[in-house]
C-alpha cells in the first residue's frame, strides 16, 4: 500500500517495471528520466554489470503533482531479469502498489515472457498479493524489430499468451525511440492511483 | 532452391547479429550455428569462402561473451549512492530502530556485508535492538569469512560494560552455536550472569518440539517473534539426487521467519531439487538452545557472482511450522 505521510502531505507510490533478462525495462526508465526531466526528483539510480545488465535494481524518483492536497510521489524500480536474481526481484517487489510487465515480442523469447510473468505471480503471492488484483499494465516491447527483419509475435499472440485471465491495459511499445513508453507509465500511474483512492475511502 | 538457401544463411546471420546487439547472447550463437550448418552443407553455393571461418570467429568470441556473463563478478561494493537508497528504500517500518535494522539487514542481503558493518555498528547503540544488531554484526563476518573478527568483536563486548551478563550470554550461546555448527574449535569464555538467564523473547523449548499438523495450507501464519535464532539446518527432501537424507546447512542471516543459507555448487543438482515453492515437511531446525522439526517452504533461490561465496546458491526458506 503506498506510503502517506501525514506530516509532511507526501504520498509515496512504488511502481515496479517486471519482465525477462534484456526485454526493455532499464530502456523504459532511461527514456522516462530523458523525457520527463521535470517531474524527476532526482537522478536515476542505477547498479549495471560490465555487460550492461541490471544487477540490483534502477531507480528514478518521480513527482507528479498534488491530490487532495498531498504530493504524490513516483518511484520507479526495475528488477533484474536474469533468472539468477530471483531473491533480488522479490526483494525489490516488496511493497509494490503497481507493474508494468514488459514483455519482449521476440518470437524466440516467447517462454521466457511466460516464466517471467510465473515468477511475478508467485513472488507477489509470497507477499500476500494477487497479481488479478494489483494495478498491473503489460507492454508487449521492440515492436521496431519487425523493420529489422526479425521474427516478432503478434500483439494478438502476446495478449493471448499473457493476458487473457490478466486482461489488463497492454500497449504495443519500441523503448529505445520511446513508443508506448509514456502511455504505458500513465496507464499503469492511473491504475495505481485509482486502487490508493480506493484504499484510502477517498 | 539454391537461392532461398543463400538466403536462408543470411537471413540466419543477420538475425544474430542483432540479437547480439540485443544482448541476447545465447539466441545469437544458435543463429550463427544454424548458419554454420547450412553453409557446411552447401559450399559451394557461397562465393565467400572465408564465410566459414568468419562465423567460426564470432561463435568464439560470442562464447566468451556468455561466460564472461555468467561468471560476471559483480562489483561486491556498490557506490554509496546505490547503498543508501538499499538502506533508505528496503527498510518498511514505521519505527526508527526496527527501520535502521531492517536497512541495515537490506545491505546485508544485496551483499554489502562492509556497508551493513557500518550501520550494525551504529544500530548497537540502540538499546531496543543492541542484541539484533550484534547478532547481525557476526554473521556479517561470518558471511565476510572474516571469522577472527567476529571473535575479536565479541572479546570486546565480553571485556567492556556495554552488554549485561544476560545480552552477553545470549550472544554467546548464539556465537558458540554458529562455531561450533561450522566445525570451529572454539570455545567462547563462559560469563558470568548477573541474574537468572530468562530469555522473554524464547519460546519454550517444549513448545517448539510440538509435533507439526499434517495439513499445511489450513495452518496459520507463524508470528516471526515466535522464531529463535536457528543456527542450521536439516533437510529432507522426497526427490532427486539426495532423496531421503538429512542434509545440513549453516544459516547465513535470518530475518523473523525467513532464514537464508548457501549451497555449494557441487551440489548442483541438489539445488534444482529445492525448487522455489517446494513445501519441505521435514526440517529440522537447530537453534543454539534446542532442536526442533518443522515445515518450511522455498521462498527464493539465487546464484553468487562475485565475493568469496561466488558460484554458491543462496536459498531464503521460510518456516510455515515448528
Amino acid at each position: 500500500m503506498a506510503n502517506i505521510n501525514l506530516k509532511t502531505r507526501e504520498i509515496e507510490c512504488k511502481i515496479v517495471y517486471y519482465g525477462p533478462g534484456r526485454c526493455g525495462k532499464t530502456t523504459n526508465l532511461e527514456y522516462i528520466f530523458k523525457t520527463f526531466r521535470k517531474q524527476a526528483i532526482g537522478e536515476m539510480v542505477s547498479a549495471n554489470t560490465e555487460g550492461d545488465r541490471t544487477l540490483f535494481f534502477d531507480f528514478l524518483p518521480m513527482g507528479i503533482g498534488k491530490i487532495r492536497g498531498y504530493d504524490v510521489r513516483l518511484q520507479l524500480y526495475t528488477v533484474p531479469g536474469q533468472v539468477k536474481y530471483s531473491a533480488t526481484r522479490k526483494m525489490v517487489l516488496r511493497e509494490v502498489d503497481g507493474v508494468v510487465f514488459v514483455a519482449d515480442s521476440l518470437k524466440i523469447r516467447r517462454e521466457k515472457n511466460l516464466l517471467s510473468l510465473k515468477d511475478l505471480h508467485q513472488n507477489l503471492k509470497e507477499y500476500g498479493l494477487d497479481i488479478r488484483r494489483l494495478p498491473l499494465v503489460m507492454q508487449h516491447n521492440k515492436r521496431d524489430l519487425a523493420k529489422q527483419g526479425l521474427p516478432l509475435m503478434s500483439v494478438k499472440q502476446m495478449d493471448r499468451d499473457l493476458n487473457r485471465q490478466l486482461k489488463v491495459p497492454s500497449f504495443p511499445g519500441s523503448a529505445i525511440n520511446g513508443e508506448g513508453v509514456g502511455q504505458t507509465l500513465k496507464a499503469c500511474i492511473k491504475l495505481t492511483l485509482q486502487s490508493m483512492r480506493k484504499q484510502m475511502g477517498w | 532452391m539454391d537461392d532461398l538457401k543463400k538466403k536462408q544463411i543470411k537471413s540466419f546471420l543477420q538475425q544474430a547479429e542483432v540479437y547480439q546487439s540485443q544482448g541476447l547472447l545465447k539466441e545469437a550463437k544458435e543463429k550463427y550455428i544454424r548458419a554454420g550448418q547450412l553453409l557446411k552443407k552447401n559450399k559451394l553455393l557461397i562465393k565467400n569462402k572465408n564465410l566459414l571461418n568468419i562465423i567460426s570467429k564470432k561463435l568464439r568470441a560470442l562464447n566468451q561473451k556468455i561466460e564472461l556473463v555468467e561468471n560476471e563478478p559483480a562489483s561486491v561494493e556498490l557506490p554509496q549512492q546505490v547503498q543508501k537508497i538499499i538502506k533508505e528504500k528496503f527498510s518498511f517500518s514505521k519505527d526508527a530502530d526496527a527501520a535502521g535494522l531492517e536497512g541495515a539487514i537490506a545491505l546485508a542481503k544485496f551483499g554489502q556485508f562492509e556497508a551493513a558493518l557500518r550501520e550494525f555498528d551504529q544500530l548497537i547503540e540502540k538499546d531496543t535492538i543492541r542484541i539484533e544488531a550484534a547478532k547481525n554484526i557476526i554473521r556479517c563476518h561470518m558471511a565476510l569469512d572474516s571469522i577472527n573478527d567476529a571473535l575479536a568483536r565479541y572479546k570486546e563486548w565480553a571485556s567492556g560494560v556495554f552488554f549485561t551478563s544476560d545480552q552477553l550470554s545470549k550472544l554467546r550461546t548464539f556465537f558458540q552455536g554458529i562455531l561450533d555448527s561450522k566445525g570451529i574449535d572454539t570455545i567462547l569464555p563462559e560469563m558470568e550472569p548477573t541474574a537468572p538467564v530468562t530469555d522473554t523473547t524464547l519460546p519454550q523449548i517444549k513448545e517448539l518440539t510440538v509435533p507439526s499438523r499434517p495439513e499445511l495450507p489450513d495452518e496459520p501464519e507463524i508470528e516471526e517473534e515466535d522464531i529463535i535464532d536457528i543456527s542450521s539446518v536439516g533437510i529432507t527432501v522426497d526427490e532427486g539426487p539426495k532423496k531421503g537424507e538429512i542434509v545440513e546447512y549453516d544459516v547465513s542471516f535470518q530475518a523473523g521467519n525467513v532464514i537464508n543459507f548457501l549451497i555449494s555448487s557441487d551440489d548442483e543438482a541438489f539445488v534444482e531439487t529445492l525448487r522455489i515453492g517446494l513445501i519441505m515437511d521435514d526440517v529440522q531446525f537447530y537453534s543454539p538452545i534446542a532442536m526442533f522439526s518443522g515445515k518450511a517452504v522455498v521462498s527464493s533461490k539465487s546464484k553468487i557472482e562475485s565475493g568469496p561465496k561466488q558460484g554458491y546458491y543462496s536459498l531464503d526458506i521460510k518456516i510455515t511450522s515448528i
